[in-house]
């Protein structure tokens, strides 16, 4: 296993982080049944705690791409999701160092009535984009999303990949420290995917950090320094992307993932 | 992550709350013809109806009964829109928080804000109503509009709080909120004045937060004189209380709000 350069900048620091999920009855439990329940001096919520990640550690050092791959459910998005802060992990720390951008549900803040214009505002303010930098890379902005003409038509008659284009398109360009990315390469056709990955180049080439989760393991290899294989909710192995990759495709193919 | 005191974390996200407060007006007005004049025209026909039946059936004892009753109506309408959108806020961003970090308040505060802008346009024309064919004046007293808007805002924020987090964690409230905007409606001042209520049963009356905010309404727009500063500063107090409270009920759910949403 291969340790990032103990004498670069971290990022990200994830120190024995745990998070568990209430499987809630919450969800159904109704006030009638809350009254009865607390009337009788029952317990009011029968919850069933899961552990979605256990005693998880990870760094990233400033500069690095790092890959999240493992089965579904293996707690690759929730990762993405505490470092981006959006949960509170149950134990451990995370710290992270710089602005942060995730693109995590693609579409996720865009309103299907507005104009693509309108949701380029509106979702550059999501990502923290301010109005002055947003005007500067407006054009910037739409020319790389290939909208065109559509621009402003209201995006609900957008196809899901002009949509896609156009959520990475601003995410990217807001410029942050640390990119986070979740299955978001997956979309978009070939010669898109092609302009994705020349922006996320440079966007490493100028020293930004990013975490992405990719069940594309040839982007991987190829795109990532390093990998971490997550299963049940714990590392099952971290090293070379490369070298992950090959273990995880090798075990994936004996049926025993 | 350290995590900063809320009104530096809100200023922070300032600029997604100006984008959501315009992203609301423009989705529901921007594509229809009469855009305000719907929003108006449902109290508007309630107004009607209030000042046909309170001025010639159940005679209500009280000069131009219709500049008392658009004084404050407004303003209950206000709080009204505010609730009902409390209830539903959350969910319908359920997908853009479990994507991108912000202040979860940022969207009670968006949402309060938009349905203050439709409140303000409303209550222009209502001071305009007041000013030319109640008072013939215009009345020192307007002096304190902003103040007592403030005061219904945050009372407003406050009761949203706790509101918008229930009815996450128990969808029984989104089915139970319209019996209590019902009850509300009658035991607050909205279409008789609080002078009405026995004298006995004042103190509790008085309980509901709301009759204050709509009596201060009452006194600054429709008879025009400044309220006793008893009244204002306990108005006030409760506002701000509210909204503490609410505050912080709604920061002890938010984050379970979040993740099941």
């Amino acid at each position: 296993m291969r340790s990032p350069d103990p004498g670069g900048q971290p990022a990200v620091l994830c120190r024995g982080v745990a998070k568990q999920f209430y499987l809630y009855s919450h969800r159904t439990t109704s006030l009638r049944e809350w009254f009865i329940r607390s009337a009788l001096g029952r317990p009011i919520h029968i919850r069933h705690a899961e552990f979605s990640l256990l005693d998880f550690n990870l760094r990233v050092d400033r500069g690095e791409t790092v890959a999240l791959i493992g089965p579904n459910g293996g707690g690759k998005s929730t990762i993405l999701r505490l470092i981006a802060g959006i949960y509170k992990p149950t134990a451990g720390t995370v710290e992270t160092f710089g602005r942060i951008a995730s693109v995590i549900e693609l579409g996720a803040g865009f309103n299907m009535e507005l104009t693509g214009t309108e949701n380029v505002e509106l979702y550059g303010s999501i990502m923290g984009l301010s109005r002055d930098r947003l005007a500067r890379h407006y054009e910037e902005i739409v020319s790389f999303a290939g909208i065109g003409k559509f621009i402003d038509t209201p995006v609900k008659y957008y196809s899901s990949g002009m949509l896609a284009r156009l959520a990475f398109s601003v995410a990217v360009n807001g410029q942050p420290d640390i990119l986070l990315l979740d299955e978001v390469l997956a979309v978009g056709d070939q010669s898109f995917q092609e302009k994705c990955f020349e922006r996320l180049r440079a966007f490493h080439a100028s020293g930004g950090t990013m975490v992405v989760v990719s069940h594309d393991l040839h982007t991987v290899s190829a795109f990532c320094s390093r990998a971490v294989w997550l299963e049940n909710g714990s590392t099952r192995m971290e090293g070379d992307a490369r070298a992950v990759a090959e273990a995880y495709r090798a075990g994936a193919q004996e049926g025993t993932p | 992550m350290k995590q900063a005191p809320i009104l530096v974390e809100l200023w922070r996200f300032r600029g997604l709350l100006r984008s959501l407060v315009i992203r609301d007006l423009k989705v529901k007005y921007q594509r229809s013809l009469l855009g305000l004049i719907w929003t108006l025209l449902n109290p508007l026909l309630t107004v009607a109806i209030l000042v046909t039946v309170f001025t010639y059936v159940i005679r209500i004892q009280i000069v131009h009964y219709w500049a008392f009753l658009i004084s404050g109506f407004f303003v209950w309408n206000f709080i009204q829109r505010t609730l009902y959108h409390a209830t539903t806020i959350l969910r319908d961003h359920a997908s853009l928080s479990r994507s991108v970090y912000y202040p979860s308040e940022v969207l009670i505060l968006a949402t309060s804000l938009s349905k203050l802008v439709e409140f303000l346009l409303e209550i222009l024309i209502v001071m305009i109503a007041l000013v030319v064919f109640h008072h013939h004046a215009v009345p020192s007293s307007l002096i304190l509009f902003p103040v007592i808007v403030a005061i219904q805002l945050i009372m407003a924020i406050g009761l949203m709080f706790p509101l918008a987090v229930f009815s996450v964690l128990y969808y029984d409230l989104q089915h139970a909120l319209p019996i209590v905007i019902t009850s509300l409606f009658y035991i607050s001042p909205v279409f008789y004045p609080v002078a009405m209520i026995p004298e006995a049963a004042r103190s509790v009356y008085y309980l509901n937060p709301i009759v204050g905010v709509l009596e201060l309404f009452h006194k600054v727009l429709y008879e025009g004189i400044w309220p006793s500063m008893t009244l204002l500063a306990s108005v006030s107090a409760a506002a701000l209380a509210i909204c503490a409270a609410g505050h912080a009920v709604f920061k002890r759910y938010k984050e379970i709000c979040v993740e099941i949403a």
